[in-house]
């Protein structure tokens, strides 16, 4: 029957073709990119006329790059960690309590990743031109703290609902104090989930580009903000070979969070 | 322990004492506050601006709506955006039915690919599709090969190329929810529709397709509101023929310096946010975007 795979007949091969005309699609782009990272045509050539490392080895040479690479992962750190120390505190907080207005809070917690990221980054700039905070990692990491904190609320505090606050009432009965028994038996149980957090928050730094390109000066400017400069200009194979490392990263990254997944289901 | 020693502790499910609730509310405290400083204020500093820049009034908003050149780039939002949810609509049920129902491993190895391009570099991917969409790109020179065209079409700059390239990144939001929602249907209702002799169109109109009406809905809104505040792609792909709202409000800022007139264009795109975004919470719950 329809939802039955082997009972569908000839239906069977038409969704099995589009299925994978889909996945084609989807894996198009990546696959271009790698290829043309290696590929030795200057204009683009698909599929390249012959093989090179040279515009990774440009991607290496240029100290811009590598100024932006550094700034990125700076920030990125910088805010995965306050992401993650002021995630865990705010949702203890709204898990473990009944303060009146808690779910007003919430709601305005996760308001930063409703709005359109275009009105946050021209309101922010706004801002930062008063507090001459613009063209500064400090503003860079406060507006990618405003983005990065829904994510990492949404992780630890769904981790920390799914955990059993008897549990740690069993440990301080034992004679824990209060303190003790969320660092060693609680914070242990939710991992999974501030790992979760953690990889959002860099995420979310990382790969930010809008509020960034308001933020950024010719002094200071992330990978992708010199990306997004490089390509309004012409489109250079070094793009290519920056975007195949970051497909990398992606990748890995999406394996590490698998494992986490598993883990936290498990647990 | 005595009874009083065990009052005494600090228990999780004791009742809530007023220290407690305070000491929740502490916690709550730094990042409530770094929220307002940081969002709620400059929000509504910018919303302000639409009346008060150059003039207290609602000058901007009269600017904004009397010529065509704003009007326009409203419509093309809103073009743009059905468009995107339209194609992704399409292309997303037919794969998440695939999803849902094919063979453990091609599903997985499926899955993996919309959950790899869902994750690659927002700017990446749009890059790839401006070399694949150019004059002498892949598309292109597929078509001439096949013999499909004579000369090279346009597809950067235009309507097709936004199209694409932001249907390419809203897919997974539609293929993803979808396919899982349809795992959860059990198979043997079809089967005791086609008992009950129900053809196969029969079953798919009327079991399937209203079984999967809210999370088909709610995909499609998630979808459009999405692509109405979405600038990188549009920006890239779109050329300035076909800008769209977002677009209009970072040149507003950036080029003109007109903060009134920006912070008009930004109060309407948020208001439409906020309105489809209550809609989708009051009729399908709060779902995460992320």
């Amino acid at each position: 029957m329809l939802l039955t795979y082997s009972r569908l007949g000839g239906l069977r091969f038409v969704l099995c073709g589009i299925g994978l005309t889909v996945g084609l699609f989807l894996l198009l782009p990546i696959l271009v990119l790698v290829a043309l990272s290696f590929g030795d045509s200057q204009w683009m050539q698909f599929p390249p006329p012959g093989w090179t490392l040279r515009w990774y080895a440009d991607l290496f040479d240029d100290p811009d790059w590598i100024f932006a690479f550094l700034t990125s992962l700076r920030i990125a750190a910088w805010v995965t960690v306050l992401s993650v120390a002021l995630g865990l505190v705010t949702s203890f907080g709204l898990v473990r309590s009944r303060f009146p207005g808690r779910e007003t809070v919430r709601a305005l917690f996760l308001m930063p990743m409703i709005l359109p990221v275009v009105v946050l980054a021209v309101a922010l700039y706004a801002l930062f031109l008063r507090l001459q905070l613009n063209g500064t990692e400090l503003g860079f990491v406060l507006a990618h703290l405003l983005l990065a904190l829904p994510l990492s609320i949404i992780s630890i505090s769904g981790a920390l609902e799914r955990f059993d606050p008897s549990i740690e009432d069993a440990a301080v009965l034992c004679g824990a104090s209060p303190m003790e028994a969320k660092i060693r038996v609680t914070l242990p149980a939710i991992m999974p989930g501030i790992a979760t957090a953690a990889l959002f928050s860099f995420l979310a730094s990382w790969d930010e580009v809008v509020v960034a390109i308001f933020m950024a000066s010719p002094d200071i400017q992330t990978l992708p903000v010199r990306i997004w400069g490089v390509l309004r200009q012409d489109l250079s194979p070094v793009v290519a070979a920056v975007s195949t490392l970051l497909v990398a990263l992606t990748a890995v990254l999406m394996l590490l969070s698998a494992a986490l997944k598993k883990k936290d289901v498990r647990a | 322990m005595t009874a009083a020693q065990l009052q005494a502790l600090p228990l999780q499910d004791a009742p809530p004492t007023w220290t407690r609730r305070l000491r929740g509310f502490g916690a709550v405290l730094p990042a409530l506050v770094f929220v307002l400083l940081l969002f709620v204020v400059p929000v509504l500093a910018l919303l302000l601006r639409s009346i008060t820049e150059p003039t207290l009034g609602l000058g901007n908003y009269a600017a904004f709506f009397a010529g065509t050149t704003y009007l326009k780039v409203l419509g093309n939002t809103f073009l743009v955006a059905s468009l995107v949810t339209g194609a992704s609509l399409v292309i997303g049920f037919p794969t998440a039915w695939f999803l849902a129902i094919a063979p453990r491993r091609l599903a997985g190895l499926l899955a993996g690919i919309v959950v790899l391009s869902m994750w690659t570099n927002l700017l990446a991917r749009t890059y790839a599709w401006m070399v694949l969409l150019q004059g002498t790109g892949l598309i292109n020179r597929a078509l001439l090969g096949l013999g499909l065209i004579s000369a090279p079409l346009t597809l950067t700059n235009n309507l097709i190329g936004v199209t694409l390239g932001m249907t390419y990144i809203m897919l997974p939001f539609m293929v993803l929810p979808l396919t899982s929602a349809m795992r959860t249907i059990d198979p043997s209702v079809l089967q005791a529709a086609s008992l009950c002799g129900a053809t196969r169109w029969q079953c798919l109109t009327r079991i399937l397709l209203p079984m999967l009406s809210g999370p088909i809905a709610s995909g499609a809104l998630m979808i459009f509101v999405m692509s109405l505040g979405y600038f990188v792609t549009p920006a890239l792909l779109g050329g300035t023929a076909n800008m769209m709202l977002p677009e209009l409000i970072a040149q507003l800022v950036q080029s003109l310096l007109d903060w009134g007139l920006a912070s008009t264009a930004a109060t309407i795109l948020l208001v439409l946010t906020l309105i489809l975004y209550s809609l989708q919470v009051r009729f399908f719950g709060t779902r995460s975007t992320a």
